[in-house]
């Protein structure tokens, strides 16, 4: 792991405006992730998460401050990094080998090596025999590897990963973690990982950056010094559970999402 | 602070007045539709139950006779009047699924484009295309190209229209990631777009499909030399409604193979539309 900063996010605040009211989405927001990291953020609901997603991979642009990706930064360029939101998107016209390589095909490669290259990779996810497979007739946990594949098949050096196994049921979700962490290690991203599970959190993680309630904004970070590789390390660790219960602290600390903060009301609602 | 206090009341007015209009409106429209229903129905039945001059093996010819009139005008049919039909029917649907998806895409390109086109659309089919079709016929002459372009005003509107919803409702979501995967807005179109319009679009091409056989009778109707709408109109110039019948019948069953014809290819190109609805409630399909 080298200690080059890869993502740098330099006091980032968003104000949104929904329904003719100003919602403020991040407030002076401000890490850094190096190359090769894994790090989780957590935090309630509407801290503003998906919006930092959105921001890093240019879909958006912050009201102040800056985000840099490998030292140039960000303004609206988009197809810097590997984006997986938080429902699988899948194309449902296109079977599960069509949809894993769209990121290749928007790029300009040629689909007929970059099927190839997602023919070998599917056993690695674990959709060996599912190549002509259309999502709709497939199971959530198929359907997020499928859409984790065409994370990966992006080829970039960032994923940002936004609750990827939110939906799924503890079994599957348990397994898909193991199996993530194995493809990280084997493949060196650099993964931000949205996440509402502070288990989850903990387990994956480098580091763990906590969120407070809208406006979002950095409240703790957490450096988790488990060792790995982890998947031989138990559940009930006495380390895995100081780490969580530490978090749940930082995050009971700053109370449930509150109701939007009005940061300048419109009188006339339009 | 005084619109915090006053803002809930005023409120409460605006929603009161709201209920109340609706409330109106619901009772006057519909105490005058179940008044037209009531008359409506009165006059049918006053009309129908006076004397005719026709007996009722005219109106109602019996299969053997619209059999009879088929024996007597099968070569005429099947080779004039029939194929003539038909030409007009393909090649007037053919131009009508090229000109609505044209500006089904050209609506969706552009919102100033849509500000222009939208009313233009919605205008032609106000327009009684009756008039529409007589003036074409004054301006073209008598040959076959006013009786196509009849077709394609009675067929382009449900396709345009029925596309351009389905390209307006694809997921902004999927949109979003595409161009976060660095994608053109012409890629996102191709991939994402288009694709998510095509059950729209067949739709809207099945529509334009039962109405194009209508279109073509309704151009030969007005004067033609061949076709099954003259042939419509002859027959019932001379009263022999057991030919009529049998038009009537060809024109259905012309229709009918048409519709057929577009179910066909949309089972074979939305594969992946019919597989998911099969996966999910396995129900017994149209056809």
């Amino acid at each position: 792991m080298s200690e080059r900063p890869c993502i740098e996010v330099r006091a980032v605040s968003k104000t949104f405006r929904d329904d003719g009211r100003a919602v403020q989405a991040l407030a002076d927001v401000s890490f850094t992730a190096r190359s090769g990291e894994f790090v989780t953020i957590i935090g309630p609901s509407g801290s503003g998460k998906s919006t930092l997603f959105n921001l890093i991979s240019g879909l958006t642009e912050p009201d102040t401050g800056e985000i840099m990706i490998d030292g140039r930064p960000v303004r609206r360029d988009t197809g810097l990094v590997g984006l997986m939101p938080q429902r699988d998107l899948l194309l449902p016209w296109r079977t599960v080998l069509n949809n894993v390589i769209l990121g290749p095909e928007l790029d300009g490669v040629s689909k007929r090596a970059a099927r190839r290259r997602a023919r070998e990779m599917m056993p690695l996810f674990g959709l060996a025999g599912f190549e002509n497979a259309y999502p709709d007739t497939l199971s959530g946990g198929m359907r997020q590897r499928a859409a984790l594949l065409r994370t990966f098949l992006t080829d970039r050096d960032i994923l940002l990963l936004d609750e990827p196994f939110g939906p799924l049921d503890a079994l599957t979700r348990r397994e898909l973690q193991r199996w993530l962490l194995d493809i990280w290690h084997r493949f060196r991203k650099t993964i931000l990982f949205i996440t509402h599970d502070v288990e989850e959190a903990v387990y994956l993680a480098d580091r763990v950056l906590v969120f407070s309630a809208r406006p979002g904004r950095i409240v703790k970070e957490l450096t988790v010094d488990l060792p790995r590789p982890r998947s031989s390390i138990s559940l009930l660790s006495e380390d895995l559970r100081r780490l969580e219960a530490e978090l749940l602290e930082a995050l009971e600390g700053n109370g449930p999402a509150s109701t939007p903060e009005r940061v300048e009301s419109d009188p006339d609602g339009s | 602070m005084s619109t915090l206090l006053t803002r809930p009341v005023a409120r409460r007015w605006q929603t009161l007045f709201q209920d109340v209009t609706r409330a109106l409106v619901l009772v006057v429209v519909g105490g005058l539709a179940l008044t037209m229903f009531v008359t409506g129905t009165a006059q049918l039945v006053r009309e129908a139950t006076e004397t005719k001059n026709l007996s009722l093996e005219d109106i109602f010819p019996s299969p053997r006779a619209i059999a009879g009139a088929w024996q007597a005008h099968q070569d005429l049919l099947l080779q004039q009047h029939i194929p003539q039909t038909l030409w007009e029917t393909l090649a007037g649907l053919s131009i009508a699924l090229v000109l609505g998806l044209v500006i089904a895409a050209l609506m969706d390109f552009s919102t100033v484009l849509r500000w222009i086109l939208y009313p233009i659309l919605v205008v032609s089919q106000t327009i009684p295309i009756f008039a529409i079709a007589i003036l074409l016929i004054l301006i073209f002459g008598f040959g076959t190209g006013p009786k196509i372009m009849v077709v394609v005003l009675f067929c382009f509107f449900p396709i345009a229209l029925n596309t351009f919803a389905g390209l307006q409702g694809a997921d902004p979501e999927l949109i979003s990631l595409l161009r976060a995967m660095g994608a053109s807005s012409f890629q996102t179109w191709t991939k994402a777009r288009l694709p998510a319009a095509m059950p729209s679009f067949f739709s809207g091409l099945r529509i334009a499909a039962t109405y194009s056989v209508v279109g073509a009778i309704f151009g030969e109707y007005i004067t033609a030399q061949y076709g099954l709408g003259v042939y419509l109109k002859r027959s019932y110039s001379s009263f022999r409604l057991d030919q009529a019948y049998l038009a009537i019948l060809l024109t259905a069953l012309l229709s009918m193979l048409l519709v057929l014809l577009v179910n066909l290819v949309e089972r074979l190109t939305l594969r992946w539309y019919y597989t998911a609805r099969r996966a999910s409630w396995r129900g017994p399909g149209i056809y």
